[in-house]
């Protein structure tokens, strides 16, 4: 049979990196004892060249390709580009303490290109089977990579707890997704949106489909009470993976949560409003709680993403407000402040798990509170990097995270959500607690580990440009802002 | 939908209508006022003042002092505008989607405020020059207080709600960088860390408060949102708005019960106290107050709240102060009272108690700040603060002395200071309260200035007399300080008696400026005197003045209250608790939903996602039906089928620890699996099925045989019988919802296979048209799998060795060497004749049901029993294939073929894998069905092979035992 050639241009980036991708395989088996750089400097090259791809092909208007399955736009421009940097900074973060413990081989570099091509089909699904292949890329590697330090039990163990709770969780998402094919007759995102309007279309069969299309999301970007796996992953993956867990995939989550939900169920908006609504309460209040409870920063960052992703997902809630009279739907501004929140949240995870990488080194960990104490003696720059993340994530002014907070919040009580809105301010109150405690331990206490810092020039600089990030975007979030809601605009017409 | 975004922003407009606001565009003056500190005054310090060389210590406090004096020149400057009744505004837009503006407004509550913060500022810079010791850094003390400076200017100045909020934060940020500054010190660290905890706290919960706001009125600027009293008033949210913005108001300014925080915070170095806990950060909630009152305030609801808690505060604060023996604490217990006075006068529903509320604001930061730094003199003269081993410092430090008693007498209200003046309109009011609210407000003001005037009494009396100093620190040389720290605490006194003298020629204009202001209209008419004749008010203050010096005396009889511990009723234990509630919350809300068990993790989500499916069956007004597809009959054999795979699925789930048992079990089902694709006239299905049962099954086999056959019970019968109860509904929930789709009539896409098979893909049989053509990148992707999977094998268990079983679970010897001798003969006999059904079904597979993936598993379940009947040893030298390695060959072989077949395409200008077909009629054998996907099917047939058999290979020589 005979097959037109679909057009692999608005694929480019995708391509380069799967080529690329191949080609790291084949230098680190090649390479010679002196070219440990080779797989390292091969990624870093790959992910600017990815970049630059995208950068360059990024049009306005939005392009189907691959008989419908891959859409490129401008939302998934903007995370995609956004992918690359984080992913980018990921790398050069990660490299020192991988190889102190003897972890930097082909293979995590292998892996972590694989997971970034995985989000890349995701963030560009236009087809439940695209979206779905783009996932199953992503958690396949990271389950890899979770259990990249095989002697480390901690490691296996919460490699294996992952797996098997993922592998039920894309279990519920694909009945979703086949009850909704069920009801529908089509995989593809765009036709499902249409054939929700024909009246013919068995919205109860749709509901159940929704019902397990959500759960698998929730779990996905791990909301409660789909979180389980978030603590003990964050807490028994090598700190390097629990960066690159705790970042990326928030963008890819973020692009899935409104391809399915927002492209392609608009008109179930009431059903899923609902769950999402209980899912972010819960989160929000779980996470908060339970992150004052916890000893290892690694698993307080765990618990802290769990209420940031609630938070995230209190803007999604927010974003379609149905008309009761008219029936008609619409789409506010809310979607632009969650996927701004998403960014910001990368932004700082980033630079959050970017220290406590920094602070190890040979033989030492860092993911006790008491590793942080007197962190101001030790590094006064680096003390005031991970102080800028902690207020940013509390939500105090001049910092990314408060314009975070303040969008999602003004577009839930435009909603009219107003209790909700009261309610995540207290928890985040809570919230603010902890951070602050961190903060505290840094500048106040006597540090108990007084060795310098080891780090890489490279990872320095980095580390440092992403505070500023998060200090330079909180005093200028506007074009941020805007370039969020412009592409949502646009992926949504 | 970009114009439906917009419309959803219900009426928020943010630009502001331009013709009813008085401005005169003073942009550049306005902004430096707030830039300047934060920029030029943070950099300056904190780069002067790297080095801590005394000359850079002086060149760091000019450079403050300074920029101080600026932004104060420069509101002065714009002050005639002020006074002339105009609003000098500016503005741009910073943020338009959330409403968050820069702007600017300097009216007259904001010039008062900008005038105190910068005056005061001022006056600190020069004190805490000569306060700080030699190897205190001068550098981050100073950048830290312009940063605070900056920050509270930003509060006052601001035109945006948003705006105020991130200075409102900023203040808390600062001030507890400031309240930690000597960071070695654990009450300072602890200090810090409440402020921080309580006032941050209450800022976000203000900015909850703002939003709502922002919303009712539809804008966030201050300009717009007091023009909008009406509408905000009456809305049902205002209640709402008004607690979350009082909340916030309230922990800053110190308010019961979130007034704990400030007597904690005066572990920071006393310039930061008399700066920030008298005279300004602590005033941000009484500015907010006053700064809303236009809108919020003037309603029933507001008066008895705000009253209240002012009154409540007032009391409490001003008894508990006479019983702290820490000359600071005392002082921080006062300002919590004189707060809560300032307080209570917002509340009062009367324009002249907004006058007397702005008054006090300027009085009591006036000989409050006085006192403050009077009392780091004599700390640092001493190094004691407390009361009970200062003592009859008069005659060593006698400037000091007059400049502090001055001001103590201002607190305590005594004629002729500034004190005594507010002290009266507050009694005036809290008189004409009493007919609204009730007796209780001036009864209980009097009781607040009785024990206000007894602490007064007490700071002065057991600082500067009551008999000689006992046992101060040994390093203690009580003196006046350098004229430089002494000048602001005398400039700060005599104020205090000018303004006594001649309030309506000093403070007088800045009040009816700010009350203006904050009545959102003209205050009434009034004259600022000392005197106004024989009234209630002053027969209140005198029963005050004599009460409270008999209440001191009574209470300071034989030093009695010398010897007083102060209780552990204060609201930081209070903090302190709820702070452990929390954490033992959090603990065991922690132990309740995380014990690291996949199980339980399993069970929540099961559990959840099962209540999220039953969720729609509770809102639909009826339960979805099953669909109307026209049935197949179901045979008895099916039924008995089914029966059987029902019964077989059971017996595995109950004996899966004897794992052996339920690998064959698995079997039946397979089986049954295959019988029913034959059943529903899927010969391909089948005969796939049949073959990667049959493989697959031996090789789990060798794989188990590895491992222990059986696996411990361990979870309770309860346990179980609960999983057992959440899997039927879980997988009866599932059922049924597949039951439902598949009775629904829907179009089914296998006509376009139908059509096109032959056609275009040049077969009669379209599971392998599909397979070799249709999805041939599927298969191809597919058999690489295969490969890597093999390959994956290989290199896991390559040179692995592990000691195999002596016996079996019964305790029977496992035999290794003789093989039976049927199987033997069997196997010879069927290898060939499986190899010829292989390629017989490899070559009718275009067309008939059959292709090149089943023949491929027919020759390996061949070679396979081969293996079982010869040994490893002999089958794999009878395939030459050297303990797998060979089989390597095979794979890539056959990956080889399949691709070049698909490169094949190229040639002819068609993308890769696209088929070519043709019917050659031959002599003998007749027509020829040649497609290309043939040969594709070929790589497929040998990729397969080669896979099964390295798995098989290296599995087989991994239990080999070890003979070397």
């Amino acid at each position: 049979m005979n097959f037109p050639l679909p057009d692999f241009f608005p694929a480019s980036a995708e391509i380069f990196v799967l080529v690329m991708a191949c080609v790291v395989l084949l230098a680190d088996l090649f390479k010679s004892e002196r070219q440990g750089w080779l797989p390292y400097l091969l990624t870093l090259a790959t992910l600017a060249g990815a970049l630059a791809i995208q950068v360059g092909t990024a049009g306005a208007d939005t392009t189907l390709t691959f008989s419908g399955m891959f859409v490129d736009d401008r939302l998934s421009d903007v995370l995609k580009s956004c992918l690359y940097i984080t992913v980018f900074a990921v790398v050069v973060y990660s490299r020192d303490y991988l190889m102190a413990r003897g972890l930097e081989r082909g293979e995590y570099y292998l892996l972590v290109l694989f997971a970034t091509l995985g989000m890349q089909v995701m963030i560009s699904a236009n087809h439940f089977l695209t979206l779905y292949l783009g996932l199953e890329l992503l958690s396949l590697a990271i389950y890899a990579l979770v259990a990249l330090d095989r002697e480390s039990a901690r490691s296996t163990e919460a490699a294996m707890k992952y797996f098997v709770l993922g592998a039920l969780a894309s279990g519920l998402l694909l009945y979703g997704m086949s009850m909704i094919y069920g009801a529908t007759g089509t995989l593809e995102i765009s036709a499902i949106a249409r054939k929700l309007s024909d009246p013919a279309t068995n919205m109860d069969v749709l509901r159940f489909g929704l019902v397990f299309l959500v759960a698998g999301l929730a779990f996905k970007i791990g909301v409660v009470p789909f979180h389980m796996w978030i603590p003990d992953v964050y807490h028994g993956a090598p700190t390097a993976i629990t960066l690159l867990i705790g970042s990326a995939p928030k963008l890819a989550g973020f692009s899935m949560a409104i391809r399915l939900l927002v492209d392609g169920l608009p008109t179930l908006a009431v059903e899923w409003q609902q769950m999402l609504m209980m899912l972010a309460v819960l989160s929000i209040a779980l996470g908060n709680v339970v992150a004052i409870a916890q000893t290892n920063v690694k698993r307080m960052l765990a618990y802290s993403t769990i209420s940031h992703m609630g938070f995230m997902l209190l803007g999604l809630v927010s974003g379609v407000i149905e008309l009761r009279a008219s029936g008609d739907i619409q789409l506010s501004y809310a979607f632009g402040s969650a996927m701004f929140y998403t960014i910001a949240y990368v932004l700082m995870s980033a630079a959050a798990f970017g220290v406590l990488l920094l602070l190890t080194r040979a033989g030492v960990e860092a993911e006790t509170l008491d590793d942080l104490k007197g962190l101001n003696r030790r590094s006064p720059w680096f003390a005031a990097v991970l102080m800028m993340v902690m207020f940013s994530m509390a939500g105090i002014p001049f910092f990314i995270g408060f314009f975070a907070k303040l969008a999602v919040l003004q577009a839930v009580v435009a909603a009219g959500y107003l209790y909700t809105a009261v309610f995540a301010v207290m928890l985040s109150l809570i919230g603010a607690f902890f951070y602050l405690r961190v903060v505290k331990l840094m500048y106040f206490d006597e540090p108990l580990d007084t060795a310098p810092l080891v780090a890489s020039s490279e990872m320095r600089a980095l580390l440092s440009v992403n505070a500023l990030a998060i200090a330079v975007i909180g005093l200028m979030p506007q074009s941020l802002l805007t370039l969020c809601a412009t592409a949502l605009g646009q992926a949504m017409k | 939908m970009a114009a439906g975004r917009a419309r959803t922003r219900k009426q928020v407009s943010f630009a502001a209508p331009a013709h009813d606001r008085p401005r005169i565009v003073c942009m550049n003056l306005l902004a430096t006022v707030v830039l300047l500190p934060l920029l030029a005054g943070t950099s300056a310090c904190a780069l002067i003042g790297r080095g801590n060389t005394p000359a850079r210590r002086l060149l760091t406090a000019l450079a403050a002092g300074g920029v101080t004096l600026a932004a104060l020149a420069l509101l002065l400057r714009m002050a005639p505008a002020v006074f002339a009744g105009e609003v000098p505004a500016a503005g741009f837009e910073w943020l338009p989607q959330l409403g968050l503006n820069i702007g600017w407004r300097l009216d007259g509550l904001a010039l008062m405020f900008g005038l105190l913060i910068t005056g005061i500022g001022a006056l600190i810079v020069l004190y805490a020059h000569h306060y700080l010791g030699s190897e205190d850094p001068a550098g981050k003390f100073y950048a830290l207080l312009m940063l605070f400076m900056a920050a509270m200017l930003g509060v006052v100045l601001s035109d945006n709600l948003l705006m105020l909020v991130v200075f409102w934060e900023l203040t808390s940020v600062s001030s507890f960088l400031l309240v930690g500054y000597w960071g070695h010190r654990a009450d300072a660290r602890a200090g810090a860390r409440m402020a921080l905890a309580v006032t941050g706290g209450g800022g976000l919960v203000m900015l909850a408060g703002f939003v709502l706001l922002g919303q009712i009125a539809g804008s966030y600027e201050l300009t717009e949102i007091l023009q909008h009293r009406e509408r905000i008033v009456a809305d049902p949210l205002y209640p709402l708005v008004l607690a979350l913005v009082l909340t916030g108001c309230f922990t800053k300014s110190a308010q019961l019960p979130f007034h704990f925080w400030l007597p904690e915070a005066m572990a920071a170095p006393t310039p930061v106290s008399a700066y920030l806990h008298s005279a300004t950060m602590v005033k941000a909630g009484i500015f907010l107050m006053l700064r809303l009152y236009p809108v919020l305030g003037g309603t029933a609801l507001f008066e008895q709240v705000v009253t209240g808690f002012g009154l409540a505060t007032v009391t409490f604060a001003a008894w508990v102060a006479i019983f702290r023996h820490d000359l600071k604490g005392l002082l921080a217990y006062s300002t919590v009272s004189h707060l809560g006075f300032i307080t209570v006068l917002i509340g009062l529903d009367a324009p002249m108690a907004k006058v007397a509320a702005v008054f006090h604001i300027l009085n009591h930061a006036t000989f409050k700040a006085a006192l403050f730094m009077s009392a780091g003199i004599v700390d640092h003269a001493c190094h004691s603060r407390d009361l009970r081993r200062l003592g009859g410092l008069y005659g060593w430090m006698p400037w000091t002395a007059t400049f502090a008693l001055t001001a103590a007498a201002a607190m305590g209200g005594l004629p002729p200071l500034n004190g005594f003046l507010s002290k009266e309109m507050y009694f005036a009011e809290a008189l004409a309260g009493a007919d609204r609210l009730s007796w209780i407000v001036p009864a209980v003001a009097l009781l607040a200035a009785v024990s206000s005037m007894a602490y007064s009494l007490r700071f002065a009396h057991d600082t500067f007399f009551n008999g000689p100093t006992r046992d101060l620190p040994a390093d203690a040389h009580p003196h006046d300080p350098p004229a430089g720290m002494l000048a602001p605490v005398a400039l700060l006194a005599l104020l205090c008696v000018a303004v006594g003298l001649f309030p309506e020629s000093t403070y007088g204009p800045l009040v009816r400026l700010a009350a203006d202001a904050a009545l959102g209209g003209p205050p009434p008419e009034f004259h600022l005197a000392l005197w106004h004749g024989v009234n209630g008010p002053l027969a209140m203050s005198a029963v005050a003045v004599l009460a409270g010096f008999a209440l001191y005396a009574g209470l300071m009889k034989g030093r009695a209250l010398h010897g007083y511990l102060p209780r552990a009723w204060s609201g930081k234990l209070a903090f302190g608790c709820a702070i452990d509630r929390l954490f033992a919350f959090a603990g065991r809300v922690t132990a309740a939903t995380e014990n690291g068990s996949l199980q339980r993790s399993l069970l929540i989500m099961v559990a959840f996602a099962v209540l999220l499916a039953a969720a729609p069956f509770w809102q639909a007004d009826a339960l979805p039906a099953a669909g109307d597809r026209t049935l197949m009959p179901a045979t008895p054999l099916a039924l008995a089928l089914w029966a059987l795979l029902l019964i077989t699925a059971t017996v595995i789930a109950a004996t899966h620890h004897q794992r052996f048992r339920a690998l064959v079990l698995v079997g039946i089902v397979g089986l049954i699996t295959a019988l029913t694709f034959v059943g529903l006239s899927a010969p391909d299905l089948a005969l796939t099925q049949l073959s990667v049962e049959v493989v697959s099954t031996v090789l789990m086999l060798m794989g188990l045989a590895l491992l222990p056959q059986h696996t411990p019970r361990e979870s309770s019968a309860l346990r179980r019988g609960r999983d057992a109860l959440l899997a039927l509904v879980a997988g009866g929930g599932v059922a049924g919802l597949t039951w439902l789709m598949l009775t629904r009539n829907h179009d089914s896409i296998s006509w376009f296979f139908l059509e096109r098979s032959l056609t275009e893909g040049g077969g009669n049989n379209v599971v392998n048209v599909i397979l070799v053509d249709f999805r041939g990148y599927d298969t191809f992707g597919e058999i690489t799998v295969l490969g890597i999977a093999g390959l994956g094998a290989l290199a896991l268990l390559d040179g692995f060795r592990t000691r195999r079983p002596a016996a079996d679970a019964d305790g029977r010897a496992w035999a290794f060497e003789q093989q039976p001798l049927l199987l033997r003969v069997a196997a010879r006999v069927v290898l060939p004749l499986a190899l010829l059904a292989s390629a017989y079904i490899y070559w009718r597979g275009h067309n008939m049901p059959g292709g090149g993936f089943i023949a491929g598993l027919m020759t390996s379940v061949a070679l396979v029993m081969q293996y079982m009947a010869l040994g490893q040893a002999r089958a794999e030298s009878l395939l030459h294939g050297a303990a797998g390695r060979r089989f390597t060959r095979w794979i890539g072989t056959g990956l080889g073929i399949a691709g070049l077949t698909g490169i094949g395409a190229f040639w002819f200008g068609r993308p890769f894998l696209t088929s070519a077909h043709g019917h050659p009629a031959l002599p003998v054998i007749g027509e020829l069905p040649l497609a290309s996907a043939a040969a594709f099917d070929l790589g497929v047939y040998i990729t397969v092979v080669g896979a099964t058999l390295l798995t098989l290979s290296v599995l087989g020589a991994a239990s080999k035992e070890d003979h070397a």
